[in-house]
Order: structure tokens, then sequence, then C-alpha cells
């Protein structure tokens, strides 16, 4: 009886931790956050009174992976301003939101911070947590009102100044497309042709996979898309009503996707992001369409051979249209007490010294501001050639107005993420996936359902 | 307690002796109880309570009622999210169930027999207990890769090239395996306790039944397995409270998706995505709903543990 009271006892703890163990990491993390971000707004007032002002601002940012580079900007800033001092202070990229969220409903929010383009951002600004930039020097004569407008309102007033585009394109090993015999493709049905030369020699054409589901949506399928539609044009014809999501032009979209999926590697299913760079980079492939935010990463592992990057060519009759995402801006807290000072820093983000700082350090992340710098980095040079070759740029097709979906209703980058595995899977062909994703817009998004 | 005290006083001796050590026994159980309701039961009906609001971030302040709930049942989206789930924890279970802990059984009654290198045998069916999930998850995710892992490798090089698949990138496959891998890395426990109980068998019943002439196979059926009944009670509903939380195995092995195309998105991925994490590109958590879904795992949790005392008391009073 005793060993059994005790069983049933150790049984309802277990029980009970389970649950709680389950409530407890939302209650924590406010906790957590808490002193790091503290130390900030604490530190002037500590040392008021002396000479100049000594401020620290934070910067909050999701990019976990620059540290070093943004040391070598916030030191450039320093010099210039020697009684500013910014302390980068990156979160794990997949919370973000929640965290910096958390982070300004306690009154704990970094002074600086990245700010997510569209809804997300808008959000923050709309709550009142970020300052607006309607005073800032300078902003509407360094940007480009399309750099501008993710992080303005309807009426143009904006709140954070913008600072990184990504661009996307084809990866290319020279080596086995020189042993191969095959030239830089420059039409779809070459890219196709090229492809099925390189699987009868016995090599996987393209490493790309859908284990992690989220690179074969944005840098496969939203690479095809643009030059499909016709560019920001064509994307405002979508968000307006004036196409349908089904449109014969998103069909040719799925059609390429279905195109490819012979040449992806075997088991593309369960081959990872990483994977897939692993591939490229140890020559087991190809070609791998990726984002240049990978520049650094292949300049570092696939020494073994040439590469270079090319965009992937338009459909017959299509005008080439590129996939130049404006990724990042930064904002200032409206509640920070050092509100002056981070405006100070914003103003510095406009200028050519920090173009240069970021396009050289961080090389395949691009600075927004209207004078591009000389880009160090030959491939790097080489993304940025593909924007004056195209006849337009356009930002990844879903981000405006289609990401904010209502509780219970599946948000563009879904479906579409959905329907381009479905079609690599063979679960859907390309007029079908096309329709499902109609399909779940019209089923939230007005423009979706009244669509021609 | 004015009753106590004052029939304390009438009688004093025997009884007020007994009384103060009912009263001495509840405050050493106090402590253990401020803990309890600090740490577990507090933030449990608050999390009850977070279920009726609404709003984002984490400080949801719009009350709604049981909207929540009534979404999660009749958005065809959220049902189907939910139902999902559900029928992937409890075939997760049944496989844990049925591979687990029967190979549990097996092993400690090969255990429980004297032969050479038994502790090592023990060891080794043990060890994978002791390792953290995302440890043995990622190396299984490399074992089963299509590109390097060993598996498909070894496949290929018997000629099997057919079935060298893509194990964890199907929908039918993914969450079998996961499961399996899971059972692999956690048969240990079963067998432990399963041994401790074949070592509570008396000598003496098993002894007697072989001088009867009984085989080995009807001394497991009619002796042992009756005697281990408790016990098996105990594994299966720690299987069940283990794999209806179980999150880890399927964030190291699927991400918290719960890929390919939610296939193995368990209860605890569901309530992660939706009430903690937010889904990419977004990622802002809504935290109501996730309470809601977390309400919802307790109560199916409870439903279990309950039956299981349920028969476990009615087990010991035919006994």
């Amino acid at each position: 009886m005793q060993k059994k009271l005790f069983g049933l006892l150790s049984v309802l703890i277990l029980v009970s931790m389970m649950l709680t163990a389950c409530g407890a990491p939302a209650t924590e993390a406010p906790v957590v956050e808490v002193p790091a971000a503290t130390e900030a707004p604490a530190e002037p007032v500590a040392t008021e009174a002396p000479a100049a002002e000594e401020i620290t601002l934070t910067l909050g940012s999701w990019r976990v992976d620059d540290v070093a580079a943004w040391e070598v900007i916030t030191a450039a800033f320093h010099e210039e301003y020697p009684n500013i001092t910014v302390k980068f202070d990156p979160t794990n990229p997949p919370d973000y939101n929640a965290t910096l969220r958390t982070q300004l409903e306690t009154g704990t929010g970094p002074d600086l911070y990245f700010v997510r383009s569209f809804a997300t951002g808008r959000e923050l600004f709309d709550a009142g947590y970020v300052a607006s930039l309607k005073d800032l020097p300078g902003i509407s004569d360094t940007f480009t009102e399309a750099s501008r407008s993710p992080w303005a309102t309807e009426a143009g007033e904006p709140y954070a100044v913008p600072i990184i585009a990504v661009s996307h394109g084809v990866y290319y090993n020279k080596d086995i497309f020189a042993a191969n015999g095959i030239e830089v493709p420059t039409t779809w049905e070459e890219l196709m042709a090229a492809s099925q030369t390189l699987l009868d020699a016995g090599v996987t054409p393209f490493a790309n996979g859908t284990k992690d589901a989220w690179d074969i949506n944005e840098v496969v399928m939203m690479q095809f898309i643009p030059s499909n539609i016709g560019g920001y044009e064509g994307r405002l014809a979508y968000l307006n009503g004036e196409r349908c999501f089904n449109s014969e032009e998103m069909v040719a979209s799925f059609q390429q996707i279905d195109d490819m999926q012979p040449f992806l590697p075997t088991g593309f299913e369960a081959t990872s992001y990483y994977d897939s760079a692993q591939l490229f980079s140890q020559g087991l492939a190809a070609m791998m369409l990726d984002g240049s935010w990978s520049i650094g990463g292949f300049e570092k592992d696939a020494t073994d051979f040439e590469w270079g990057v090319f965009y992937p060519p338009a459909l017959d009759g299509k005008d080439q249209y590129v996939t130049f995402h404006i990724d990042a801006a930064i904002g200032a807290n409206a509640g920070s007490p050092n509100l002056e000072a981070a405006m100070t820093f914003l103003e510095f983000l406009e200028s050519s010294a920090f173009a240069e700082l970021l396009g050289n350090n961080l090389p395949g992340f691009f600075p927004l501001t209207k004078d591009v710098p000389i880009l160090s980095d030959p491939i790097a040079a080489d993304f940025m050639a593909f924007n004056s070759a195209a006849k337009g740029v356009d930002i990844r097709f879903v981000w405006e107005k289609l990401l904010a979906a209502p509780s219970g209703s599946v948000d563009a980058y879904t479906s579409l993420n959905n329907n381009v595995i479905a079609v690599l899977k063979d679960e859907k062909t390309p007029q079908e996936a096309a329709d499902a994703f109609n399909a779940d817009l019209a089923a939230w998004y007005e423009p979706a359902a009244a669509c021609k | 307690m004015s009753q106590m005290i004052s029939s304390g006083k009438r009688n004093a001796g025997l009884l007020s002796n007994e009384n103060r050590r009912r009263i001495t026994w509840v405050l050493f159980l106090l402590p253990a109880l401020m803990i309890y309701l600090t740490f577990m039961a507090a933030p449990l009906f608050d999390s009850l309570r977070l279920s009726l609001y609404t709003g984002e971030g984490y400080n949801p302040t719009k009350f709604v009622g049981f909207q929540n709930y009534i979404d999660l049942f009749t958005n065809p989206l959220w049902r189907e999210k939910f139902f999902g789930a559900v029928l992937h924890t409890s075939i997760f279970f049944a496989i844990h169930m049925v591979v687990q802990n029967s190979l549990g059984l097996l092993f400690a009654n090969l255990l429980a027999s004297e032969f050479k290198g038994r502790d090592l045998y023990r060891t080794i069916i043990f060890a994978p207990a002791t390792l953290s999930v995302l440890v043995t998850g990622f190396l299984w995710t490399l074992i089963l890769n299509p590109q390097w892992g060993a598996v498909n490798k070894i496949l290929v090089a018997m000629d099997l090239k057919q079935w060298a698949l893509p194990w964890l990138g199907r929908e039918n496959l993914a969450l079998p395996i996961i499961s399996l891998v899971s059972s692999w890395q956690w048969v240990g426990m079963p067998t432990v306790l399963f041994l401790a109980g074949l070592m509570g068998i008396s000598e003496e019943l098993l002894e007697a039944a072989r001088i009867d002439g009984a085989s080995e196979w009807a001394i497991f059926w009619k002796i042992k397995f009756p005697l281990l009944k408790p016990i098996i009670g105990i594994v299966a509903i720690l299987t069940f409270v283990d794999n209806f939380n179980a999150f880890d195995v399927i964030y190291a092995m699927a991400g918290a998706k719960g890929e390919p195309s939610y296939s193995t998105d368990l209860l605890a991925t569901l309530f992660y995505r939706t009430g903690i994490a937010g889904e990419h590109p977004v990622g802002i958590p809504n935290m109501g709903m996730g309470a809601a879904i977390a309400t919802i795992t307790f109560l199916i949790l409870m439903t279990g543990v309950l039956f299981w005392l349920y028969m476990s008391r009615r087990n010991s009073e035919e006994a």
C-alpha cells in the first residue's frame, strides 16, 4: 500500500511538474531579460554631473551572426561622437519579435532596435513603442520612397531608418560547369537543359531541399515570382484585387518549382538548409539558390573550387526582375531616456560612411542609401549588378499586407510555403497549388476574395 | 479547533498528545505545500485564467470568455491543427507503449537471469536515457540524413538503393521514426522499473512452480506477469504523461513546426508555436490560445491519470 501511495504521489507531482513546465517559460522570459536591458539607462544617471555626459545606448537586433561587423560600425560612430557608446545586443532570430515586445511592454527595451518591415514593425509604432522620425533631418533625401515605405505610415511619416537589403541568386560551381561544357544560362530553357546535362553526367544540379521549409519559399519561389508577375507594379495588381492569386503568372511560378523537382538532390524532402549549403560547399551539387547573406559562409567553406552567382533567368517573353528584399531598419525606443542620443545615431545611419562600413563589413547585406558605395567584395558587387541589369527590383512577394492574417486563417507566407512543398512532393499540380493559395488568401484578404 | 482544545483540556494526557502530533505533522508539510502552491498550483491556475483572454505579446488583456476554446474546436484551421496534434500525440504514445515498454519488459526478464556480461548489457540499455534528448535527436538526424547519414549509406552499399528513403522528410515515415528513436532512448526506464519488480518476486514462488514442472513461458505469464501488474500500471501512466508532454525530441528532429507539413506536430509543439514562439516570419505569439491548448492538454492528462487511479484502486480491492 505504501509503495502504491508513493507511486501515486510521484505521478501526481510529475503531472503537475509537466504542466507548470508548460506555463513557466512565458513568465520566465521577462525576468531573464531585465538585467541586461536595464543596465544601459542606469549608467548615465550615475555619471550625470561631471564633464560631458557619457551615454551608453543599447542596440537590439536579430542578427546574432554579425556581432563583429557591428562592433566595427559602432566603434566608428563612437569615434565621431566620443560621449556616446552604442552596445550591439542581439537576440536569437526566432525569439526576436516576442522578446522585443516583452521588453517594450515591461519598459526594459533597448534604446535602439532593428524594426521588422510592414505589419510587424507597424504594430510597434501604433502601440507607441517606436519614436516617429518625421523630424529626423535628411531621411527623405537619403532614401528612396520605396526604401522608406516599409517603415512609414500611409501619410509618409517614417519611424525607422532603412539600413539593410538582401538579394537572391543562384550560386554555381564554375569548375563543374566547365567540366560539363556548360555556360551560364540566359533563359529558363537553357537552365533546365544544363540541369539535365548535369544530371545525366551524375552530378546533382541543385543543392536545395525542403526539410527546413523556409528556404524553398524565400530563396527559390520568391525569386521566381517577380519576373513572372512583372515586379512591383505586378505585385500591386494582386494587392489591389486586379489579379487573383491563382492567375496564370502564379501558376507559371509553381510550374518552375515543378520543373526543378527532378534536379533536386536525392532525398531533398529531408535535406535541410544547412545540408544544402554543405552539398554546394563540398562540390557535391552544381548550383544552389540562396540569399546574398551566404556570401561569407561560402567564402569560408567553398574553397576547393571556383564559384560565382547568376540570376535565375526569366521565362520566355518575360522581363527580368530581381528580388531585392528590404529587410531591416533601425528605430528608436520612444520611451528611452536617451532619445536625443538615439536620434544622433539614426542620423549617422544616413551617412555614406555608414553605408560603406556596412557594405564592406557585411558582404551580402546591402546599404539602402541612394548613393551606393563601391563594394569591395566581388560577389557582393555581382549581386548589385543584377539590380542594374534588371528591368526592376522588388521585395519578396508576400511581405507587404499579406502576412497579417487574423488568428485562425493562413497567412500568405505559410500558404505559399505549404503549396510549394506540395508541388515538389507531387501532391498538387501547379494549378491546384495556385488555386489553394488563392483560396487561403480569399478567406481573409478582401481584395483576393473580390479579385477579377 | 476550539473543540479540539477543549477536549484536550478535559482529557489532559493521551488525547492532547495525539492532537499535538497531528499538528506537527501538518507543520512538516507546510514548507513543501508553500513551494507547491507558489511554483506549481498558482502558475497552473494563472494559465487557466489566461486561456480566457486574448491579445498580442505576453500580457493578453482582453477578456473573451471561452472564445479561444470555441475557436479551437470550430475554426477549421485550428480544429485541423489541434486534432492533428492529438492524433499524432496518440500515435507517438501508442508506439512507445508497444515498442518501448514491451522491449523494457523483455530486457528486464533477460537481465533478471544470471549470465555473463549482464552488467554490461544493463549499462548499454540504460545509457541513452542519461543523454540529452537534443544530443541524441541531433545525432539520429545525422544518422538518418539522406545525404551523408549512415543508414542510407549502408542501404546503398547493400544494393538496396530503393530502401534509402528520406526518413525524416516523408509525412508517413517521420512520426513513426521519431517515436522509435525516442523509444530507443527511454527503453532503459521501464527496464529498470520492471527489473526491480522482478527482483521483488520471491524465489520460492518460482522454485515451487519449477518443481511442479511449469515451463519458463508459463512461469512468466502465470506468476511474473500478474505480480508485475502494479508496475505495468505505473510504467503505462509514466509513459502516458511523458508522451503527452513530449516536445524536445520533435524539436530536435523535426523542428518546432512539426515538419514535414505538420505531420509530427504534437500537442506540446503546437502549444509552443501558438503560445510562446509564434510562427516564422511574423513570430508574435497568441498566449491566450496557447493557454487554451495547454489547458486541454492538462484535461487529457488528468482524465488519463484519474482513469489509472480508478483502475489501480479497483485492482487492489479485488486482490
